[in-house]
């Protein structure tokens, strides 16, 4: 029971219950009861934590409570993920956003101005097809290697074409841009017989030269196996070449496909041999080996195009030749010997009167 | 809420002095995000940031109504040191430690502050347990009369006492239970 006093005396202490007087004998007891002073000690820490305890779980409730109004106040001002989403990656979302724009309206930007330079370049273009158009105009020489004649060549530079018998006495036609700007002019046929030649006719119209055996030893090429046909082809008519686009004779048929050269040309037909430079000057025999023109040219960038002077220009050019006097007469084959026979065994007979054409310049 | 009330620092403490919850209420949402934002970036979950965002206001809260904090800094920067103080130490103790802090703010030594925290948390665990070990009514007895200030003669109504002396007299043999079972665990550090 003493200490059921003690202990009310202590707590009316800590509580401040005592009077002035009270409060100083009391303490005057405390300093002097050394068990007493460690009783008030041990009181005043159990009651004040005890109080701590209570207010830091009032604290620890309030908290609490303003955690919960704050999360029910920030539901409301984000609705979805979105806003969280938005906020947490505007400034990708905006850098990324600038830069799509960036690259759209740059790609915009320069493909707008790269068709400044495209247009010209269409205009160009243009202007180089009808080039085109007008060197399409222009019938592509048959002619192997270099062909601009006209220029001095610093260097001598040899081309060749095809180029036939018209007569035993060592005459030969061949096209006049074979043999344009010559110096000097070798025959040579599939048999290996060689020849110098001379050109003694030109006809530049009609782009056909006569060249003539310059060999005083030279007797006769023999017998022409073809004749000449002064009459018109029909549309059709089965046709054939000999020629020298490379270094052996090619052998081309095809069929006679318009009465009319390049341009609408009444002078030449349209054939559908296929043609590479070098045969140029070749003959152009019908299915019987009469001979029906010579191969001049093909149209460029045009498949199975190729053209051939008619045969009357060649008896013309013939005719006029005979009429200057510088020449003899010559002797135009006027029999067929090939209208019966097989075309190897026309070949056979004609290939040696079929010559390649060397230029020398 | 007026916002407008509580726009400076000094407006906060001096609110938090008169016991205005609304000066509380205020700041706990002003600086969440900040130490949240904080506790996340460095392994934390939702639920350790509003703890420690917690404990870092009560430090602060307790300190203002003792009148024994000296701010030298902003209450954005004491609380963030505070956290960062308390959570350093939950790192530490969880095994991990973290090599790198992702700092968003400056901050300023609170060791002294965090460890009296500490030290007071300790002392009211082993409280709290004591009471716990105490069981009802001298519990609920010992609680109302002395956390919740209630009269001896309500509390003498509550439990059924036939008069005051009794409740008085249970009282004191509560309170004597809890002293030795208090101080049997209880040993004060320094």
């Amino acid at each position: 029971m003493l200490e059921y006093r003690a202990y009310e005396e202590i707590e009316r202490y800590l509580n401040g219950q005592m009077t002035a007087e009270e409060k100083a004998g009391f303490e005057a007891l405390v300093r002097t009861d050394a068990r007493l002073a460690e009783q008030v000690r041990e009181h005043r820490e159990l009651l004040a934590t005890m109080k701590g305890l209570g207010e830091r779980q009032q604290l620890r409730q309030k908290l609490h409570l303003i955690h919960e109004e704050m999360e029910r106040e920030q539901l409301p001002a984000t609705p979805n993920g979105w806003r969280v989403f938005w906020n947490r990656h505007k400034q990708t979302i905006a850098v990324a956003a600038s830069v799509s724009l960036l690259s759209v309206f740059g790609t915009l930007w320069s493909v707008q101005e790269m068709k400044e330079p495209v247009q010209q370049q269409t205009a160009r273009y243009v202007e180089l097809r009808r080039e085109v158009e007008r060197l399409k105009k222009a019938q592509t020489a048959i002619i192997n290697g270099i062909n601009d004649a006209a220029k001095p060549a610093p260097r001598p530079a040899a081309f060749s074409g095809t180029g036939f018998a018209i007569s035993p006495e060592g005459y030969v036609v061949t096209s006049s841009h074979v043999v344009e700007g010559a110096d000097s002019i070798m025959i040579e046929n599939k048999a290996g017989l060689k020849y110098k030649v001379s050109e003694i006719y030109r006809d530049e119209i009609h782009d056909l030269s006569i060249l003539k055996v310059a060999d005083e030893n030279f007797e006769t090429f023999g017998k022409l196996p073809y004749a000449f046909k002064g009459a018109e082809c029909d549309l059709g008519e089965r046709v054939f070449t000999l020629g020298y686009p490379r270094e052996d004779i090619v052998f081309g048929e095809g069929s006679l496909s318009s009465a009319s050269g390049f341009e609408g040309d009444t002078t030449a037909y349209q054939i559908s041999i296929p043609l590479n430079p070098g045969n140029s000057g070749g003959p152009l025999l019908d299915d019987k080996g009469n001979l029906v023109g010579v191969i001049s040219g093909k149209q460029a960038g045009q498949e199975g195009a190729a053209f051939a002077i008619k045969s009357a220009y060649l008896l013309q050019i013939i005719d006029e030749l005979s009429l200057t006097a510088q020449v003899n007469a010559l002797t135009i084959p006027k029999n067929n010997t090939l209208s019966t026979q097989a075309r190897p065994q026309q070949l056979k007979k004609l290939r040696d009167f079929v010559f390649v054409v060397k230029v020398y310049n | 809420m007026k916002k407008s009330l509580y726009e400076t620092d000094e407006a906060v403490i001096e609110g938090i002095r008169r016991s205005d919850e609304r000066a509380l209420a205020h700041l706990y949402k002003l600086y969440f995000p900040v130490i949240s934002h904080f506790i996340l970036s460095n392994s934390g979950t939702d639920d350790e940031a509003k703890d420690i965002y917690q404990e870092g206001v009560i430090v602060f809260y307790e300190k203002i109504r003792d009148n024994s904090l000296e701010l030298t800094c902003q209450i954005k920067t004491y609380l963030y040191s505070v956290c960062r103080r308390l959570w350093l130490k939950r790192l530490a103790e969880k095994g991990r430690y973290a090599t790198r802090l992702d700092e968003s703010e400056g901050f300023v030594p609170v060791e002294e502050d965090t460890q009296r925290h500490e030290e007071q948390e300790k002392q009211f665990g082993v409280m709290g347990e004591a009471l716990e070990q105490l069981g009802e009514p001298c519990r609920s007895l010992l609680e109302d009369y002395y956390i919740r200030m209630q009269n001896m003669q309500d509390i003498t109504d509550k439990f059924g006492y036939t008069n005051t002396d009794t409740a008085k007299n249970q009282k004191y043999k509560c309170l004597q239970r809890l002293k030795k079972i208090f101080f049997a665990t209880y040993k004060p550090e320094v």
